[in-house]
């Protein structure tokens, strides 16, 4: 089976609010998957599509909220679309604070719903796209030596090819020599341009580290 | 033999013998006047009475003795023995002590009358043979034995007569003035009788002048004078005896009209004889007016049931019930109405003796109560019900949710124009459950936020059961709480109000919750059992939280006892009552888990399986 394009995960414990929410959802041409409870949300496999995560406030055993929660701390990082029959001000400030898409009180209108779901997806989309862009460029910046990694963050930081050689004790024209495989390495085609690859890298540095 | 020739004819003064008869009357009356107030006194009181009693009555039947003597002429001039005469005086005085002791006890049996008539005759014959012995004249009397003796059995028996009634005379009713003075002729005359058998038993026979000794002859002057000295101690008596009765009767009455309630008697079959003043002012009757059944026409027209008073009379039972008596001015206050019948020696019933008292204001304050109870009832189920409105929300939401989108999908489907008939045919269908789903959860809430009479159908408790953990079923997810539920299948159906129970189960089940929220450890679990019971069905309530604290466990079912910092402590009050309404129990049971609270609900046929 081809994996979908994209995926919406439902998650309200009333059976008939999912099945309507899958009818409807589905209807505009996306894949739905339904959970009755937070925990049968966690123990299911995703696939690795765009997706995001419709989510009713008030579930037995874990509520929403405490989903949102967990799911931040172990890195799922899957925008989420809160529907509630009762939602207060304060439930909403601290869904949307904790990174919520959309907060939407049932019964909604079926084009809020799925406007939310379009702007997810779209969201999950460009995160995936740039982490697979950061992905790539770590694994260009794994192939870097230490020496040239060393030279790098020296260029990065702003100091002249003279400086930097005083600083390692070698020559200039050595430090070019390793800037300039760097930069290949790097597929950097200009100065400028390897300087604002690393400053991604630094900007998100990776999970595993 | 002395030939009755020889014997001297006396003649009767028949003035004279009317003068005896009217004192002997007199001093009956006075005897038994004063027996009428000895009889209830005591102690020194009652020992005046008797004595001034037995001082009245002697003076007085000895006075008609003398009086009779005198009546007796003789052609021979008589004196008298002036100490013999004394002594007739004390002997006299003595007799009357011992009968009007004797009628004046608790009990009079039949050894008592045989006793006192023996005492009462042998001392009135005994007076009178005294009497005669003081006699000083120049004859010689003889007595015949067989008159001597019959008039010695007539005193005994005319004794007798005197001392019963007497002794049926000496309480004090509204005729007893009347009956009194026929009473008196009678033992008057009996007196009387007693005094002219005797002087028949003597007959004389001229003989030397006697010894003059000691003796007085009775000047016209003296015989009016012991009759003035006698009628004046009889009439001194008699007065005392009235004033003290006219002021113990005014004591009394001031007692009973100034008693903070109606006091009034009535027959055996329940018509007023007696209604004192606070009755007529209220009521605004007249004597007349209230007496017999008119009592009858101040009861609320609602109320007026004359078969039903004449029931609780004619049963004889002490009873009390409530009823609204119409004041004067036509408003109508609610009465506490009591009646305590008083039985003669045979167990009838004599008389009824009650009370009436004005309880409209304190009706008014407990209806007060009630009503403020019932209002408080009303706040705490808004509280419960605002504390559940979250819930109330979600249970209807959730529907609503699903008719909506499934409407919206149809919509989309149609517009698209690439509907699938079975596809519609299924969301649609589902639009209507929920919809069904949704009025059923707006009905119950409506159900229970209405304020409701009882309304007594037969329930199933099951079904109560499972209505209410419906209904909370997002307080159980919301605060991650397990709920087990043991339904007896064999139970059978109990009269009662479904709401009030309902509203029983929903105290006791949120209490469970609120127990368990604050707890942090262990399992969050509440379990609900029904189960048969002798007395109809036993419902219990467990959860798993801290449980009941022993030193508060008497104080939770006390109107606004809280442990709670919201709480405003009706709810297991309200709870009891509702219980107890419907003729079960409520109770907390000690328990190793958490608290246990356990209700339970007779069947119609109470105890009976």
């Amino acid at each position: 089976m081809s994996e979908p394009e994209s995926m919406v995960f439902v998650v309200d414990d009333d059976p008939s609010v999912r099945r309507g929410l899958k009818r409807l959802i589905g209807c505009v041409g996306l894949q739905v998957e339904l959970f009755g409870s937070g925990q049968e949300f966690l123990a299911s496999e995703h696939p690795n599509v765009p997706s995001c995560l419709v989510l009713d406030i008030r579930l037995p055993g874990i509520s929403g909220l405490n989903l949102q929660q967990q799911l931040a701390k172990t890195n799922v990082q899957i925008p989420i679309i809160f529907i509630s029959a009762h939602g207060d001000v304060p439930m909403t400030v601290r869904a949307m604070k904790a990174g919520a898409v959309e907060f939407l009180t049932k019964p909604f209108r079926d084009q809020d719903l799925l406007d939310a779901i379009h702007l997810a997806l779209e969201k999950d989309r460009d995160r995936r796209q740039q982490e697979a862009e950061l992905a790539a460029l770590r694994e260009r910046f794994e192939l870097l030596s230490p020496r040239e990694r060393e030279v790098v963050a020296m260029v990065v930081s702003g100091m002249l090819n003279k400086q930097i050689a005083a600083q390692i004790g070698t020559s200039e024209n050595t430090v070019k020599a390793h800037r300039s495989r760097a930069m290949e390495k790097m597929r950097a085609s200009s100065l400028a341009d390897l300087v604002k690859l690393i400053q991604r890298i630094q900007a998100f540095p990776s999970k595993s580290r | 033999m002395i030939s009755a020739d020889s014997a001297l004819s006396g003649s009767f003064d028949y003035g004279e013998v009317a003068r005896s008869l009217l004192i002997a009357i007199a001093a009956s009356y006075a005897a038994l006047d004063l027996l009428g107030r000895a009889t209830p006194a005591r102690g020194r009181i009652r020992l005046a009475w008797l004595s001034g009693g037995a001082i009245a009555m002697g003076l007085g039947i000895w006075a008609m003795h003398f009086k009779g003597m005198m009546a007796f002429r003789l052609p021979l001039p008589v004196e008298y023995h002036w100490p013999t005469v004394l002594a007739s005086l004390l002997v006299a005085i003595l007799a009357s002590a011992v009968a009007l002791y004797i009628a004046s006890r608790q009990k009079m049996g039949p050894v008592e009358v045989l006793t006192g008539s023996v005492i009462l005759g042998s001392g009135l014959a005994g007076m009178h043979y005294i009497g005669m012995a003081a006699m000083r004249l120049p004859a010689i009397t003889h007595f015949s034995p067989v008159r001597v003796a019959c008039s010695i059995l007539l005193a005994i028996l005319f004794s007798a007569i005197t001392l019963l009634l007497a002794f049926s005379l000496r309480e004090e009713t509204r005729w007893s003035g009347p009956r009194r003075l026929g009473s008196a002729t009678v033992i008057g005359v009996a007196v009387s009788a007693i005094h002219y058998t005797g002087l028949a038993a003597a007959s004389f026979t001229p003989a030397s002048p006697p010894d003059l000794f000691h003796a007085v002859s009775i000047s016209p002057l003296g015989n009016n004078g012991i009759v003035i000295a006698t009628l004046t101690v009889l009439t001194a008596a008699i007065a005392t005896s009235s004033v003290d009765r006219l002021r113990s009767e005014e004591r009394l009455r001031l007692v009973i009209d100034t008693l903070p309630a109606m006091v009034w008697s009535k027959s055996p079959d329940g018509s007023a004889d007696f209604l004192n003043q606070r009755f007529l002012e209220y009521t605004g009757l007249s004597v007349e007016e209230g007496l017999g059944w008119g009592w009858m026409r101040e009861f609320h027209p609602e109320e007026r049931a004359e078969e039903e008073w004449r029931a609780a009379f004619a049963a004889g039972e002490p009873f009390e019930r409530e009823a609204k008596l119409r004041r004067a001015d036509g408003v109508y206050r609610r009465f506490l109405l009591r009646a305590e019948p008083v039985r003669d020696k045979l167990g009838n019933i004599s008389k009824w003796y009650g009370t009436s008292t004005d309880i409209e204001d304190l009706k008014r304050a407990e209806d007060e109560l009630q009503q403020a109870q019932e209002d408080l009832a009303r706040v705490t189920r808004v509280i419960v019900m605002g504390e559940l409105a979250a819930a109330i929300a979600h249970e209807v939401n959730q529907p609503l949710t699903a008719i909506v989108t499934n409407g919206q999908f149809c919509l989309r489907r149609l517009e698209g124009g690439t509907s699938n008939p079975e596809e519609l045919r299924t969301a649609i269908t589902e639009i209507v459950n929920d919809g069904t789903r949704a009025s059923a959860v707006i009905s119950r809430i409506r159900d229970l936020l209405r304020k409701r009479t009882p309304n007594r159908t037969e329930i199933d408790i099951n079904q109560i059961i499972r209505d209410v953990t419906v209904f909370l079923r997002t307080e159980f997810t919301r605060n991650r709480l397990l709920l087990r539920t043991e339904l007896a299948a064999d139970l059978s159906r109990v009269p009662g109000d479904p709401v009030l129970v309902q509203q029983v189960l929903i105290n006791l089940v949120m209490n469970a919750i609120d127990a368990i929220r604050t707890s942090t450890e262990g399992r969050r679990e509440i379990r609900i059992r029904s189960a048969r019971n002798p007395e109809g069905v036993l419902v219990q309530v467990q959860d798993s939280g801290p449980g009941v604290e022993p030193e508060l466990a008497s104080h939770i079912f006390e109107p606004f006892f809280t442990t709670k910092a919201k709480g405003i402590g009706m709810g297991l009050s309200i709870s009891h009552s509702i219980v107890e309404s419907h003729g079960g129990r409520l109770w907390n049971t000690p328990s190793s888990i958490g608290a246990l609270f356990e209700f339970t609900l007779p069947t119609g046929d109470a105890g009976v399986s």
